[in-house]
Order: structure tokens, then sequence, then C-alpha cells
């Protein structure tokens, strides 16, 4: 039995992937570093090579209607292995998880709030997500568009305001970067925003119809996408090559604003778009957490996982990296090497499994 | 039930957190506390060979009283000049609370300007904490002193109360004239990292007339890398705006067709394209130069506003724009500076062949040819069809 | 450890329930009255024996005075003139008229309700509990010997106030009517609007002592039948003894005690509420009160005045607007001017900084403190001039302003751009009155995060506001409706009032059937052009 019983419709379903992959928009900062003017190409090489893939966990979804990915496993890897592949889901969602605090944690620290104590922010944050899937995933996916305005305004009425710094000839020239930076950087981007997307697995299954749903979960993506892309051009015609170097381009190039001396200091902007995309992922991931777990334990309700899993989520952001630098350096390497098979591997091999073994059988569609 | 306790609980510990709050210990700083700085002036301190940081701090009281009421504190200068001396720009900050016993606060540090002496000793390792520090915003200016930065910041400006606004709003009117151009720190860091592109930035110095001191701004620093190695005066420096298209506004003035006198215009707009190019191994730089002008003013009886008249003028706002961009040309081979960017320009249209050229490109850049087109168009003559003078015989 | 919290409270809640259930007021008295008039009347004192405003009048009539009745009523409730016209009269006097041949047995209380009174409006009642709760509403009950019934005869006297212009929401352009204590006079007010056979009027009494009408007005075929179920529902479940004002209704039947937001809307104005009932609400009057319920209320109402549609549309959209700015401004100023100032300084432009830094500059508390000293002190001046009468409400403005602001600026206690940002604040506050209680715990609230966290505290309060606020539901209707979930043809009366001509749907949340949805036929946008209009002249 599905732990959910709300359910959600194929346009909230847009949205919730929309504002999921708009909220990787800090984590392009990653990816600039190694692949420089050529970014852009990055993000579209990567939401290229990830739609078969997504399309993979969205013919899943669709195949065992109405079951999570915990199910799923149960059902196709039988009881034990299911159950050790289910952990390693779990293990993904939580280490990305707290990544994704700390990340919203780094940004205030170093932009907004120097003076304020690293694991208070942490714990404010993550105490508001807790509250969030406290209320369930139809209040989630029902305020999911006013994220996706955010994530699409934000990033426009920026590119506008800095219109007239820009310089496009920073793109130039177009094939500097060396194939295996970009093979680097599109397997960061292939992991961060769009293979991240296998968090959906755990959601997909509350959705009341599913027959849309493939177009409109692409169109999410897309949306998506498409203010990465912004974001990324903006940042490199207005930043040039000086964006390798900040920490954050996006801070630094909405700091350049400044139009007629009163249109200046815009930081707030950023800030406010920034912190509340990385929410509404954190949102996703952490209701996939404590239904994922919830469900692996057999609870009825999920709820009292939430606080506990709230504060050990704190724990492993707080101590996970020693430093901003610690923490670039593993997310670029290590850190989405441990995610490949389970985003690449895993879900076309239950596909496969699933075909062969002729599942989900009509008369166990409920079991579990 | 469960599901409504665990969102009471949320909102209890939401609560509790906020009790920090009562501490005080998340991190806020009441702005009475706070030394606002809005200038910066870094020089090296001639005795100990440190470096000497001059930073304005706003007096806010005093200004307040000046814009208000007027009173009696109008002598009082509504500015501190505070300095601290150190090894690194950093701890000649920090040093700089020993004196105000409160933090500096950078964020509206507007101007940057770095004295003479360390400018030719070379800016890397003292701009990096201009970039770093994250109160510091990438939209403040850099200058150079001509002299010593200090004693720009000392100097009082008539109409301004903070020198260093006085200085800001200065650079920022260089469209007028089109003698320096803005440069902030961005800017400054993006030619530093850039291969062959020489930084940029104006100068800044204090003229002594009768009983003021007056700040100017007038003219480019060039760097070679991180060290200053020439200064491009005014028309040089308006020749590199041509081709920057970057010529706002300005005055040209050109000789009148009959020789008697001067046509002064008025730059109204001015366009360039630049396009680079490899001729058998050779690097042509084609700039196409499009202007718009006003006769603003004429020292000659002779009526200017005539089809004729118009064409020799515009002849002759070619021919010195031309003059202009030559010089600066000629003067930047002479530094061997890169000052136009033009191997940016190559390196992003001909990627391949730039490596070659990428190694020796100083010894390329004194070969590059500058092939140049000029488009000046007067668009009209203000508010006389012809001057105030006696009608002429047979006109 | 949640497990065993929640069985606590959850043992708690229960054994309140058995608590309340034995506890539950009502006397059960459910007698049949008896034949006899002496018996009954005895029943009947005995009830009321303290009640020195009971009249018990006993008579005789008939020809030959041969039957005994007796009548009882409140003197304070009915009209004596009434009584002695219609009732005794007719009885005593006029009864002789008729021709001694004529048999009729007055000891009916049938033939006499049919024959001899002549007031519209009576019951007949054969249990005592019926009897004593129409007496005690105002009816005369006439007892008859011989009779196992009794009447009831209406005919109260009601104190009421003429109908005047509510203080509460006061319109340029608009009718100036109000409802009434009266609930009659209240309903008649709707009906007077809504000439409709589908009108429904449907009668509770709460209150197991105050007997408290409470009427669910609504029309038939346009509100949704399982909102209205819901409705009576909720109101049977009601068991307590007072019903004083509509705001002991509201906190039984509302979805969200524990939510500062209010799911059920109040007004004093016919017309506003006519509105609401024709969009396909129900609207709950409460006798003694003016303030009429109308559920099911989304977020949105609280933003539209009914002068919004009364007036063009385009200046009603700018004052829409304006209202949504008010309400951001009001929750959100004093927040974000000590985020600002304590937390993100350098989000300020220089000038405005070095202002502000200038006038905080002898100012001896920190930002947060001062900011909440003035909201306190203009809590306390609010509270205090609603009380007092006009004349010296105007002084309490005057010291307010006065004495406190302008003084503890030059005291140097307060800074005056704190001043500023407060009082606008303030004003900004009354502008949507119908969030005034949510807009100003909100206030403490976010003020309080903008001192602890800064920007960050106020982004993470507006998230948890915006994820509450979402959650919310009024009668089954989302409350953020249409923003939450989003609805098109919602948003044409949300942030700007298109013409009413080009609304032609009710809003899809509240209708229930495509029949209900239709406000008006579309196309009815007016040019003077058109043909039909022409072949009209």
């Amino acid at each position: 039995m599905n732990i959910e019983k709300g359910k959600i419709c194929n346009m909230q379903l847009l949205f919730l992937i929309a504002s999921f992959v708009q909220g990787s928009v800090l984590l392009i900062d990653f990816t600039v570093g190694i692949t420089e003017h050529q970014t852009w190409m990055v993000i579209l090489a990567g939401l290229v090579i990830a739609i078969p893939f997504f399309l993979s966990y969205i013919t899943l979804a669709k195949r065992f209607k109405g079951m999570n990915v915990v199910q799923i496993n149960d059902m196709v890897y039988g009881r034990f292995l299911g159950k050790v592949i289910s952990v390693y889901y779990i293990f993904f969602l939580m280490m990305t998880l707290s990544f994704n605090i700390r990340d919203v944690g780094e940004l205030h620290i170093t932009f907004l709030m120097p003076d304020t104590p690293f694991i208070f922010l942490l714990a404010v944050f993550a105490a508001t997500c807790a509250y969030a899937v406290a209320k369930g995933l139809e209040v989630l996916a029902r305020i999911s568009h006013l994220f996706a305005i955010v994530g699409i305004v934000v990033p426009i009425s920026t590119f506008i305001l800095l219109v007239d710094q820009m310089n496009f000839s920073n793109f130039l020239p177009l094939f500097e970067v060396p194939f295996i930076k970009m093979f680097h950087g599109t397997h960061i981007m292939l992991s961060i925003p769009f293979g991240e997307t296998i968090v959906f697995l755990m959601i997909m299954g509350s959705l009341d119809d599913t027959e849309h749903m493939a177009r409109n979960a692409l169109i999410g993506l897309l949306i998506g996408t498409t203010s990465l892309l912004v974001v990324s051009i903006r940042n490199t015609a207005v930043l040039g090559n000086t964006q390798a170097i900040w920490t954050s381009p996006s801070f630094q190039s909405i700091r350049l604003i400044d139009i007629g001396t009163i249109l200046t200091r815009m930081d707030f902007l950023i800030g406010i778009a920034q912190t509340v995309l990385i929410f509404f992922k954190c949102c996703i991931f952490f209701y996939a957490l404590v239904t994922a777990v919830s469900q692996l334990l057999g609870l009825k309700s999920y709820s009292p996982l939430v606080l506990p899993l709230a504060g050990i989520e704190v724990i492993i952001a707080a101590t996970v990296f020693q430093s901003p630098v610690d923490h670039a350096s593993i997310t670029q390497d290590a850190g989405i090497m441990y995610s490949v098979p389970l985003m690449f591997l895993i879900p076309p091999l239950t596909l496969l499994i699933a075909k062969i073994r002729g599942l989900p059988r009509p008369e166990r569609g409920k079991g579990a | 039930m469960r599901k409504k306790i665990n969102i009471l609980a949320t909102e209890l510990i939401l609560c509790f957190l906020m009790l920090f709050m009562l501490s005080g210990c998340t991190g806020g700083r009441e702005i009475n506390d706070l030394e606002i700085v809005i200038g910066m002036g870094i020089d090296k301190d001639k005795d100990t060979g440190k470096i000497l940081l001059t930073a304005q701090v706003v007096k806010e009281g005093e200004l307040g009283k000046l814009s208000g009421s007027g009173g009696g504190g109008a002598d009082a200068k509504a500015f501190w000049n505070v300095s601290g001396t150190g090894n690194s720009v950093f701890e000649a900050v920090r040093q700089i609370t020993h004196k105000t016993g409160n933090r500096l606060f950078v964020s509206h540090n507007h101007a940057v300007i770095f004295g003479n002496d360390l400018a030719t000793e070379g800016l890397q390792k003292y701009i990096d904490f201009f970039l770093r520090a994250h109160e510091m915003r990438p939209t403040a200016m850099i200058l150079i002193a001509e002299n010593r930065a200090s004693d720009v910041m000392d100097a009082k400006p008539e109409t301004e109360k903070l020198p260093a606004m006085n200085i800001a709003k200065l650079v920022k009117a260089y469209g007028f004239t089109s003698h320096f151009y803005k440069v902030n720190m961005k800017e400054f860091a993006s030619c530093l990292m850039s291969e062959t592109k020489s930084p940029l930035a104006p100068l800044v110095g204090v003229s002594q007339d009768k009983d003021s001191e007056d700040i100017y701004v007038s003219g480019m620093a060039v760097f070679k890398k991180d060290k200053i190695v020439g200064k491009l005066n005014e028309h040089e420096t308006r020749g590199l705006l041509w081709v920057l298209g970057e010529v706002k506004s300005g005055v040209l003035i050109v000789s009148s067709p009959n020789k008697e006198g001067n046509a002064v215009l008025e730059i109204l707009e001015a366009k360039s394209k630049v396009k680079p190019e490899i001729k058998e191994g050779k690097i042509v730089i084609n700039v196409r130069i499009n202007a718009e002008t006003s006769l603003s003013e004429q020292t000659t009886s002779e009526n200017l506003a005539t089809i004729e008249a118009f064409e020799k003028m515009q002849d002759a706002q070619a021919e010195i724009i031309r003059h202009e961009i030559m010089m600066t040309f000629d003067k930047s081979k002479e530094l061997n500076a890169d000052i136009f960017g033009f191997g940016e320009m190559i390196r992003k249209k001909y990627g391949k062949e730039w490596k070659d050229f990428k190694d020796n490109w100083d010894e390329i850049y004194s070969t590059i040819k500058l092939n140049i087109d000029i488009d000046v168009k007067i668009q009209k003559t203000d508010l006389l069809k012809k001057p105030a003078a006696q009608k002429e015989e047979g006109k | 450890m949640f497990r065993y919290i929640s069985k606590i409270i959850r043992y708690w809640s229960l054994k309140n329930k058995n608590k309340s259930q034995d506890t539950a007021p009502g006397k059960v008295n459910n007698e049949p009255l008896s034949s006899d008039l002496k018996r009954n009347l005895e029943v009947i004192k005995g009830i009321l024996r303290d009640s020195s405003d009971v009249t018990f009048h006993e008579f005789n009539f008939g020809h030959e005075r041969k039957f005994k009745g007796a009548l009882v009523f409140i003197n304070s409730l009915t009209d004596k003139n009434e009584i002695h016209k219609n009732i005794l009269q007719p009885l005593m006097y006029d009864v002789l008229l008729l021709k001694k041949d004529v048999s009729m047995d007055f000891s009916k209380i049938d033939t006499i309700g049919k024959n001899l009174i002549s007031i519209a409006g009576t019951n007949k009642l054969t249990l005592l509990n019926d009897l004593l709760d129409h007496l005690l509403a105002g009816s005369t009950i006439l007892l008859v010997d011989g009779s196992k019934e009794a009447l009831a005869i209406e005919c109260h006297k009601m104190e009421s106030r003429s109908i005047e212009e509510p203080g509460t929401e006061a319109v340029v352009r608009g009718p100036r009517e109000g409802f009434n204590e009266n609930v009659n006079v209240s309903i008649a007010l709707i009906r007077r609007k809504i000439k409709d056979p589908d009108l429904c009027v449907e009668k509770f009494k709460i209150g197991e002592r105050t007997r408290t009408g409470v009427y669910i007005v609504y029309i038939k075929g346009v509100a949704n039948p399982e909102l209205i179920e819901e409705i009576r529902k909720r109101l049977s479940r009601i068991k307590v003894d007072a019903i004083l004002e509509s705001g002991y209704i509201e906190q039984f039947i509302e979805d969200a005690p524990y939510s500062i937001f209010p799911t059920v809307s109040n007004s004093e104005k016919p017309d506003k509420v006519v509105s609401k009932i024709l969009e396909g609400r129900a609207a709950i009057l409460v006798d003694g009160t003016p303030f009429v319920l109308v559920v099911p209320m989304l977020f949105i109402e609280s933003f539209q005045s009914g002068e919004d549609y009364y007036s063009r549309p385009f200046l009603a959209s700018i004052m829409r607007i304006v209202r949504f700015l008010s309400y951001i401004i009001s929750t959100l100023g004093p927040a974000i001017y000590v985020a600002l100032t304590v937390f993100h300084q350098e989000l300020i432009p220089t000038q405005l900084l070095i202002s502000i830094a200038a006038g905080r500059e002898r100012v001896p508390f920190p930002a947060i403190l001062e900011a909440l000293l003035m909201i306190f002190t203009f809590d306390i001046l609010r509270e205090a001039g609603v009380r007092l009468p006009k004349a010296v409400g105007q002084t309490i403005g005057i010291v307010g302003a006065l004495v406190l602001g302008q003084a503890s600026v030059e005291a140097g206690l307060i800074s005056p751009i704190m001043v500023i940002v407060v009082s606008s604040t303030a004003i900004a506050s009354f502008a949507v009155p119908a969030q005034t209680d949510s807009g100003t715990i909100l206030r403490y609230l976010f003020l309080a995060l903008a001192g602890l966290a800064g920007g960050f505290g106020i982004i993470m309060g507006l998230l948890a506001t915006l994820l509450h606020l979402a959650s919310l539901r009024s009668f089954g209707t989302p409350y953020l409706w249409p923003i939450v979930p989003l609805n098109f043809t919602g948003l044409k009366d949300t942030f700007i009032r298109m013409p009413l001509w080009a609304m032609p749907k009710r809003s899809s949340v509240i209708v229930w059937n495509e029949k209900g949805s239709h406000r008006q036929s579309p196309g009815l946008a007016p040019s003077p052009y058109r043909k039909d209009s022409d072949g009209s002249k």
C-alpha cells in the first residue's frame, strides 16, 4: 500500500518538476569553474542525454501505477535485494538533501549574513522544510506553480536589467574548453539537475492520471532547463572571463545591476529566488526521503519520521564538509559518482526485469 | 491526528528557534555600530614600506546637521579620513579598528584609489581583498592617483560633502568629454585575468587653484599585467574609446572651411565595429566608426550651415578622429600594451590560429595593421540657421 | 515518543468529550399537556414561579361564560393592545354576537383558532416543552379547559433599531443600509434584494438557554447542496447554553480553529451578503447581531470590497492592488526595515543609509526593540481610541501623534525613519479590515523573525505562511483560490477587477454544477454601434 494518500494532477507534476530543476540554479556554479563560457552547452548536452533516462523513470512509474520506488524494488527484485536497492536509494536522498541544505547555509553565510551561526541557519531551514513536508504532498504540489513563477521571473527580469552590460562575444570562441572538461561538466549537469529527478519516482505514484504524464513531465523539465539556461547565459554574458573566479557568479552579476543609480543593490532578488527554489527542491527531497523510509519500515504514516530525519539531515549537512572548497571539489568529483548507478543503471534495469518477468501482475498489484 | 501533532511540534520548534533572538547571537549589527566607508585610498608607507590604507568614513551626525537645519556646524567636515598600516590590505583594514572602535563597513565603498607607487610595483597582490571581501561590491570604481592616494582623499570638494562621493560623481560623468573611462573592480579583474588585454584605470589628481584644492579626473593609466607602464592623455583616451565604441559625448574642434576660425562640434552618438582579420599570417584590424555630431559653436562669421561646409567639416572631423585613434594606437605599440583588447578579439574569432600568436603576442602586437573607416554626420545646428554676423557680399 | 504524546492528547480530548456529554445542558421536559386547565397552569407556574413578568390571565368566555380559558404571556415581550383587541375581545365579546343556536365547542382549541382569533400566525401545541419555547420566544399562549392542546399566538413586541448605516463598512458609492439586531429585519433586507422562490431560509435554534434563532440563507440550485448539508451538520453539533453573537457560531463551525486566518467571513451590509449568496455561498444569520456570517470564505475576499463592483473597473483595479500592497506593508513593513538595517545594510542605497544612520545616532535601543516599542504603542493607541467616545478619541490621536511621535524623536529615543515606517504600517493596516487580526499577529511574528535571522528569517516565515495558507480550506474550498490552485477565470477578479460583462461565470470553486455557473449571458460588452440596439429604438 502506498503511504501517501493524497493525489496530485498532471499540471502540478509539470510545475513540481519545473521548480525542482530550477532549484539547481545555485549548483550551476560548480560547473562554471570547469566549463567557463561553455556552460550553456553543457546544460543543453546534459538535458539531451538526460531525456532518455528521464523517460525511463516515467515509463517505470507508468508501468507500476500508484506505486513508489520502494514498492517497485520489492516487487521486481524480491524482498531482500529490493530492500538493499531501496536503502541505496534512501542513502542517495539523504546525502543529496544534506548537500542542498548545506548549499543554502553557505549561500547565506557567504553573501547575506556572514555573522550568523551556520548551524542556526541550517536548523531554521530544515525546520521549515519539515513543516512543509508535514503538510503533505498535496499542499506542496498545489503551490508548486508559485515557485516555478519565481524561477522564471527572477532570471528573466535580472537578464533584462543587465542587458546593457552584456557582451555576447564572451561566448566566443565556441569550442575552446577541452573535451575532457566538457565531459566532466556534462556529467555534473546530468547528475545534479536532471538525474536527481529520480526522486519523482517516489512522487509519480500519487498521480491521479498517468496518461499525459510523460508530456507534462517533459514540459516541466524544459521549463526548468530554460531557467537554468537564462541564468547561465546571463552570467557568462555579464561576467565574461571572471565568472570562473567568483564563489557565486549569479550573485556577482546581480550586484553589477546599476540602472540610473536607483535600481542598484538588487542582491535580495537573487537571494530570495535561490533560497526559495532550493527550499522547494529540499522539500521534494525531504518528502521523498520520509516516505521512502517509512515505506521501508512499513509504517502507517510518515509523520513520526519528519522531525527526527530533519535533525539528522541538519547534522549531516553541518558536518559533512569542512569548507566550501571541500564541498565544491567533492560535489564536482566524487559526489556525483556515487549516484551514477542509481540514476542511470538501476531504472533501465528495473524496467527490463519487469518486462521479462511480466510485472506487475494484476492480482498482485496491491500487495507490498 | 498524528499529522496535526507533528505540525504542532514543528511549529513549536520554529517558535523555540525564535528564542535565539533574545540571546542576540544571530549576527545582526546595529547601524550605529558601523563605520560606513565610502572611499579607500591605498599607498605605500614611505618609511616602513608597509601598506598605508586611508579609509573615508562618513560622520553621519555632521552630514545630517548640514543637510538639515544648517546650524553652526557648517565648517565641520562630514567625513573622517582614518588610516592604518599593515603588511596586507586586510591587516591595514583591521588595524583601523584601533582608531574607530567599530568594524569598517565597506559595502558602500564607491571608489578605491591606488597610489602611483603601488601601481608601479604591481596591483595583483593588493586587489585580491577588494574582490574577495563579501562586503565589497564589484561595482566599486578603481582609480589611480597621479601621486599619493591619501592626498586625493583629503581634498575637500566645494559642493559635495564627501570627497569619495565626489570622485564617484566625477567618474560617472565621463560621458561629457570622453576623456577618461569608468572602470570597476569586475572589469579590472577581467583584464587582469586576460592573457593579453591591458588593464586601464582612470587617473585622479589634485589641482591647486588659488585657495581651493580641486579633485580632477583625466586620462587613463595603462597597465602591463598588473604594473603601470604609461599614461594616456585625454585625446589618446578618446582615441581608445572611439574604437571601443564607448564615446558618449565630447567636443570636436575643426577649422572652418575658409580657415578663418573654428567650428566646434558636439558628439551626439558614436558606434564602432571592430573586425579582426588574418591576412597571410598578418593581423589586420578593420575599425568602422559611425558618429553623429551637432554644430554647437563657431568662431568664424562664415555661414557653416551649408551642404558644402558640412561636407568639409565632416571630412575634417573624420580626420581628427582618425588622428586620435592612430595616436592611441601608436602609443599602445610604444608601450606594448594591448589596451584595445585586439588579442581577445583574435582569440575569440580565430581560436586555432590564436595558439600560434599566443606565446609571442608582444612581438606580434607591434605588427598589427589598423584599417580605419570613419563616417561622421552632422545632424543639427541647434538654434541658429546662420551665425549672428553681417551679411557677406554675394551670399 | 510522538506516539506517546499523541496518545496522551487523544486521551484528554476523549475524556473531555465524555464529560461534555454528561453535563450537556438542557432539560428533558417532554410531558404532554393535560386537559385540565388548572393542572396545566400549575405546572407552568411551577416552572416560571420566579419570573415576575409572566402574566397568567384566567377568564371565562362563550355564551353563558361556560368555557374556561387562560392566557399566559410575558409582559415585556408582547404587545398588550394586540392581546386585548384580537384575542380577548373576540373571545369574550364578539363571540356573543354569534347566534345562540350556532353550536360551537369552544373547548376545542382548533375551533377557537379558526373562528375567533384574528391574528395570523398561530401554532397548536401539545407538549409542555414546546409551550415554554413559544412562551419564552414571545408568543401568547391560550389554554382552554378540556383541551389537551394549547394555542401559541404570535403577538410579539420587539424593540429594535431602525435600519442605519453600519459603522464598519462605510462606502462612498453603494447602498448605505445595514443589518440589524432583529433577525427578521435582516432577513427582510435580503428578501427585498433577491425576489427568487429558490431563496431558502432555514431556521435552527441553538443555545440551550438562549434558544437563539440561527438562519441559513442560500439559493437552492446555486449553492452546493453538499455545502448546505455540511453547514447543517456543523450547526447541529453545537451544544452550548448561549449564542450571543455570530462570533460564537463562527468559532464552533470554522475549519481551522488554530489558524490566525479567518475561514468564515462576516459582514454588516446586505448588498455584500446578497452578492455572496448569489455567488453560491450561504449566509448564516444570528438573531441579536447585525453581523452575518458567510461561508465559504476565500482569502481574496478580504481584498475585495463591494464598491469595487459599483465603480468602474479601472480605479477599482488600482484600489485592489493598493489593498494587496497595503497588506504586505502592514505585515512586513517593520520586519523589512529591521532586516535591512540590522542584517543587510549593503542593500540600502548609500544616501539613504547615511540618513538612516544619522537619524539613529542617538537612539539607545537596538532596532528590533525600537520597532517593537513603536508597534506596541500604536496598538495601545488604537485599542484606546476604539473604546472611547469620538470626541475623546480625537484627543488620543493628537496625544499619540504629537506627543509620543514627535517628542520621542526629539528626545532621541526613536529614530524619525522608524516613526515613518511604523506609521505607514499603521495606516496600511486599516486598508484591509477583514485581515486586521492576521495582519497584526503576522507583524509581530515577522518582526521577531527579522530580528532573529534577517532576510532569511523573513523568507522562511513567508514560506511557512504560504504553506499554511495553501493547506487551509473553508468548507471544502481551497482558501487561496484562485492563486493556489491556479485558476485563470478566477484571476479576472483577483489582482485586478475585470469589467462585469467580462466575467460571465461565477467562481468555479464554489459553484457546483454547470447550470449554476452562469452569472449572465456572454457578449454583453456595451457598444453603441451594435445593430440590435439600433433596432430597438
